[in-house]
């Protein structure tokens, strides 16, 4: 009747056959015993074997619903979703229906991304099918809050559907016949200043989004978190002067794309889209560049042959066109001022560097040894010289 | 895809046949863009929209902003296709389906 299973922190509760007066209250007291063993608040309720469910059976949803908001209901076949729909249940927690399965047989293949293959399936549609089997949690992320960027008045490309493909997972694109920015910059470099502006241009669209709170995670605390963690890596001066400047950013709820490099912006005709959009959160702008300085810099400065692996264009490109992005988002020439905002975002993308060697081992290698130290020295000596991270 | 509109005074329809997808969403763009001076009643009729892309939605979504401002907005008959399409994107919460 009830059992469960866990997918990395997601616990994910099975309801099978009827449930109806007989069984109600045995059927909600072992949902609770399963949620009490877990010391969660967020789980999902899978009711694709559930074949009736009767009044005293939606009373023990409603207890449920009160004492866990964020639950969802998933893969509700066509009945019992009408009767979900019908006794009000759809607008007070998200029901998810059962996936529709499409078959990939005889479909071109398109693309290949690190977490899954891009087939076309017609003229207007594209799936992406995931390569882990418990990727729905990650594909239901990025699905709301790319719906929620669109709505909001980001462009941006949005999935239409989730599907099942064989055992796996898909998410269901329109068909983008789109050049990304990268791709650009290596064809056609002279178009450097134009891309820039547009970079910034959009850029400045989003910091200027206000997102409803709570629907977004906040980056000050993410940043936080990665300072917090380095204060026992760092001298105890400088580990406390770092979290205190990530402290004394401002508060904001404006939208932060988090991952905003020249691949994930793509250009189809005259529009251009922002991509990968599962790293959106709020905060200051500063974050944003914080995370622009590794993508560009901060990954690659002891490596430079790297950026060519990632974006495609060389060192020299790169920096360059960080460089321009910061005049263009400063709107100045003033080469102190351009530093000034290169330093703060290179203290927030050193901070989130070394902490990310630090979790992975990295001074195993002799390489990684190196940018760690190189990585530490550069960041204490920001440190030393920096007294606020707001723009 | 084709445009037609219909004026009554400050009420406009606009009938919609064909696809709205990146290429002919700056079509209705311009539309949008000019003709809704003076409009305080706005109904886009999609009977006979097969098909409509995020580029399509985007439209559609700052003619609701510019008619936040100056009155109501309405979409009209919205075939099942269709209607998935703004449930999932969570348009059918923000505009007004009849």
């Amino acid at each position: 009747m009830v059992s469960s299973r866990n997918s990395g922190d997601l616990l994910t509760i099975c309801l099978e056959g009827r449930i109806d007066s007989t069984n109600a209250s045995a059927v909600e007291q072992q949902i609770r015993s399963l949620i009490a063993g877990q010391n969660i608040t967020h789980f999902l309720i899978d009711i694709q074997n559930l074949c009736y469910i009767s009044s005293a059976g939606l009373r023990i949803l409603l207890h449920l619903i009160k004492n866990y908001p964020t639950m969802q209901l998933i893969n509700a076949n066509s009945d019992i979703y009408e009767v979900l729909e019908m006794t009000g249940f759809t607008e007070i927690i998200t029901v998810r229906k059962t996936y529709r399965e499409i078959s990939i047989e005889g479909c071109e293949e398109i693309g290949r991304g690190s977490n899954g293959i891009i087939y076309r399936v017609n003229q207007d549609t594209v799936v992406k099918v995931y390569i882990h089997s418990d990727a729905l949690k990650d594909i239901l992320h990025e699905r709301e809050v790319a719906r929620l960027a669109l709505i909001l008045g980001i462009p941006t490309a949005i999935s239409y559907d989730v599907v099942r493909v064989n055992d796996h997972y898909g998410s269901v694109f329109e068909m983008l016949n789109a050049r990304s920015f990268s791709d650009i910059l290596i064809k056609e470099p002279d178009k450097i200043d134009w891309c820039v502006q547009e970079y910034v241009h959009l850029m400045k669209t989003l910091h200027s989004t206000v997102v409803p709170k709570g629907k977004l995670p906040d980056m000050k605390k993410t940043v936080l978190s990665w300072a917090s963690f380095l204060q026992e890596h760092l001298p105890q001066e400088a580990g406390q002067k770092l979290v205190r400047l990530v402290e004394e950013v401002p508060d904001s709820d404006c939208m932060l794309h988090g991952d905003y490099h020249t691949k994930n912006i793509v250009v189809q005709k005259d529009e251009i889209l922002l991509i990968d959009m599962d790293t959106l959160s709020v905060g200051h702008p500063i974050f944003e560049f914080g995370s622009i300085f590794n993508a560009f810099v901060g990954f690659h400065e002891l490596n430079q042959e790297n950026v060519k692996h990632f974006q495609g264009f060389d060192f020299d490109l790169s920096t360059r066109f960080f460089h321009k992005v910061l005049a263009a988002y400063l709107n100045t020439d003033d080469e102190q001022k351009i530093q000034s905002l290169y330093d703060k975002a290179a203290l927030i993308g050193y901070t989130r560097l070394i902490r990310r060697g630090i979790r992975r081992s990295e001074s195993k290698t002799e390489q990684g040894r190196k940018e760690l130290a190189y990585r530490t020295e550069r960041l204490l000596t920001l440190l030393s010289q920096t007294d606020t991270l707001t723009i | 895809m084709t445009i037609q509109q219909i004026k009554e005074g400050p009420k406009l329809t606009i009938v919609i046949d064909g696809r709205l997808d990146t290429t002919s969403a700056p079509q209705l763009e311009a539309v949008v863009k000019e003709q809704l001076t003076g409009i305080d009643d706005l109904t886009f009729d999609l009977e006979k929209m097969t098909y409509i892309s995020s580029a399509g939605l985007r439209v559609l979504l700052s003619a609701q902003k510019m008619m936040n401002r100056q009155g109501a907005m309405r979409l009209t008959h919205v075939n099942e296709m269709n209607q998935e399409i703004f449930n999932v994107t969570g348009f059918s919460d923000i505009m007004t389906i009849v």
